[in-house]
């Protein structure tokens, strides 16, 4: 079944979704170290859950929802070689994390989330689906390291071993690959945006007829700037609602023409956005580049809302770059 | 010089007070069971604190969802927003939006204080956010002048800090916001006199107050820190330049602090070491009181390596008494 994605205004998700009751029994089940027919058949049943929201807000290009992530570098780090998970690190409020602990050399040695995404784009009725991973720069600084005293050795494994899943991900479909780098702008020095390109770099250089994403959000984006703009990527996915679009002057300073993953959707307030307050923002973005190069979206994931919160954002939102295309394109 | 060991600010929550606080909030325990459980929970902290040798206790802040929470929950004027980053750090505080007159109304920490003091016979330290760290990780969508709002918000600080004094050896004001490598001059000038102006407006002996900056510590942000008329806490581990600092310009006040043990990371660091570290840093300068600290909260780490990092601590001011 084919799914023709406009030519403007491309509406998408950033990764994740809340996570319907089904997966937070396989998140039990999995701690319980029981991955099993039953296991999958919960993640299964959420994924499935998440995809059918995402088609009734009418949302192009869509992801699984990460329904199998209790948190996106735990998740990693579980399956790749060379880590351990401790016990609980406070991320907010009461809410934690088992930081992992890199105890060896990081290796790939079985698919991660192929399976996820090849079944979420069988249900996806012929839309694309985004596959998202945690990337090196950011599984690296969320963890412990106990074996590599050495950050860049580190990162650069990481980066080989997502390499793997990706190439695979490639040979069964992907069109659509998105690294997520939340860690990059929280401090970055100099060298460290050039360690991260250097992982893109493995993990995504020499990729063709695939798109490149890259997804940033929260903290000091634009001390990126300029060399995000040589990064391997076709797509700079933003946070940019939140920050109030500051970061808007600096892109057209720098002249942005990478497409633009636009942020549009605050995840962390609960208020619903309305179509028109939606349809102002995607406004400002054409000052940054055309309307083919605008995919509209969320700042961020939506697992920390409410699932008819987090649909009733994606509805909007949808309804607002269906207008955009008739009045502003 | 008097020497302390002591951890910087908050200790994780033992597992059964985070089981306990996402129990109540989803309504399976009542406010009374909830409570208990805290008790418990303090009286733990403050036995790990002793059998590692502290003899500088805090209440491991064990309530506080973060270091602005309960002052912006508890102060007039203040509503909660999002979630924001702390510094560099994977950990989120809630944006405190300033929606009309700063106040102080009641006691904020008073009660955790009280029980800490209690507890145990060793010396006491309280923490409260500082002012300028405050309003920089602040929203303000009310105060017209910045002059109004430092003076309300000063006002409110003072009236927690002298009703804690009486409790405690030490309290110390957080201002992490004080060494941000991002600040302009200026701006961390104008922090420097803020905190200046609480100080001055206290009833409480200078000796008994300890600023305290952590993520950062540079030749730049140290010197200007000097200009502070009270105790120090600094970051020795976040900066290849924050020891050469103070070997360099060295310190006059009575209370310096120094975060020697690492409270983001779990590699257990060698007392010995340490100890004879501080001997070399300390060289050109005595302090009346020294104590030995985490270099920040520790937040950042399981409680499990929470507990070996307060056993280093402890074993560092045994070494150093020798």
């Amino acid at each position: 079944m084919g799914y023709k994605l406009p030519e403007k205004f491309v509406t998408t998700v950033v990764g994740s979704y809340p996570y319907f009751p089904e997966a937070l029994k396989a998140f039990r089940l999995r701690k319980q170290g029981k991955k099993n027919f039953e296991y999958e058949r919960l993640v299964r049943e959420a994924i499935k859950k998440t995809i059918k929201d995402y088609i009734s807000a009418g949302v192009d290009l869509i992801s699984d929802g990460e329904q199998r992530r209790e948190d996106m570098a735990v998740f990693f780090a579980e399956e790749l070689r060379g880590f351990e998970i401790s016990d609980y690190v406070r991320i907010f409020d009461n809410v934690y994390y088992r930081k992992p602990v890199i105890v060896d050399k990081i290796e790939w040695n079985h698919e991660i989330i192929v399976k996820d995404w090849k079944y979420a784009a069988k249900l996806s009725q012929g839309r694309p689906v985004k596959v998202t991973l945690t990337g090196p720069y950011t599984m690296y600084s969320w963890s412990f390291d106990k074996y590599y005293g050495n950050m860049r050795k580190a990162v650069f494994d990481l980066a080989e071993a997502l390499s793997h899943e990706i190439r695979i991900l490639i040979k069964g479909g992907a069109e659509y690959i998105q690294i997520d780098e939340p860690a990059l702008s929280t401090n970055p020095k100099k060298e460290d945006v050039i360690l991260a390109r250097e992982a893109l770099e493995i993990m995504l250089g020499r990729l063709h007829n695939v798109k490149r994403i890259l997804h940033i959000c929260y903290g000091k984006i634009e001390r990126l700037f300029p060399e995000i703009l040589d990064f391997p990527i076709d797509q700079l996915d933003l946070e940019l609602k939140n920050s109030k679009y500051i970061l808007l002057e600096l892109l057209k300073e720098f002249s942005f023409d990478k497409e633009l993953g636009f942020g549009v959707i605050d995840v962390h307030n609960e208020k619903v956005e309305s179509i028109e307050e939606i349809l102002e923002d995607i406004r400002l973005g054409l000052e940054i580049v055309p309307p083919e190069k605008i995919f509209v979206k969320p700042d961020c994931g939506l697992k920390r809302l409410k699932r008819e919160i987090a649909l009733a954002k994606l509805k909007n939102m949808v309804k607002a770059a269906v207008e955009a295309r008739e009045k502003l394109a | 010089m008097e020497k302390y060991a002591g951890i910087c600010g908050s200790f994780p929550r033992p597992p059964e007070l985070r089981r306990a606080i996402n129990a109540f909030n989803e309504g399976r325990i009542s406010q009374r069971d909830l409570q208990e459980i805290y008790y418990s929970s303090l009286l733990k902290v403050i036995k790990i604190q002793e059998e590692s040798g502290l003899n500088l206790l805090t209440s491991g802040l064990l309530l506080w969802d973060d270091l602005l929470r309960p002052f912006s929950e508890k102060l007039g004027g203040i509503k909660l927003g999002g979630l924001l980053r702390f510094f560099d750090n994977n950990f989120y505080y809630r944006l405190p939006i300033i929606i009309g007159n700063i106040e102080w109304r009641e006691p904020i920490t008073l009660n955790e204080i009280q029980i800490l003091s209690r507890a145990t016979t060793r010396r006491v330290k309280a923490l409260v956010p500082g002012p300028y760290t405050f309003i920089k990780l602040s929203k303000n969508k009310f105060y017209r002048s910045e002059d109004a709002l430092v003076e309300d918000l000063l006002n409110a600080l003072k009236q927690e800090i002298e009703h804690l004094h009486k409790f405690v050896s030490l309290i110390q004001i957080d201002e992490p916001s004080l060494v941000d490598p991002e600040l302009e001059k200026d701006d961390r000038r104008w922090g420097v006199e803020i905190v200046n102006e609480l100080l001055a407006k206290m009833n409480v002996p200078r000796n008994k107050l300890l600023i305290a900056t952590y993520f950062n510590l540079d030749l730049e942000s140290y010197s200007m820190l000097l200009e502070i008329k009270a105790g120090l806490h600094l970051d020795l581990l976040s900066n290849k330049e924050a020891e050469e600092a103070v070997r360099e310009l060295g310190f006059k006040n009575d209370v310096l602090s120094l975060g020697v043990v690492n409270a983001r990371g779990i590699f257990p660091e060698k007392p010995e070491e340490i100890a004879a570290n501080i001997e070399k840093i300390l060289a050109n300068t005595s302090p009346n009181t020294l104590i030995v600290s985490t270099n920040t909260w520790l937040d950042y780490i399981p409680f499990e390596n929470a507990v070996e990092k307060l056993k280093i601590l402890g074993r560092i001011l045994r070494n150093m008494e020798v």
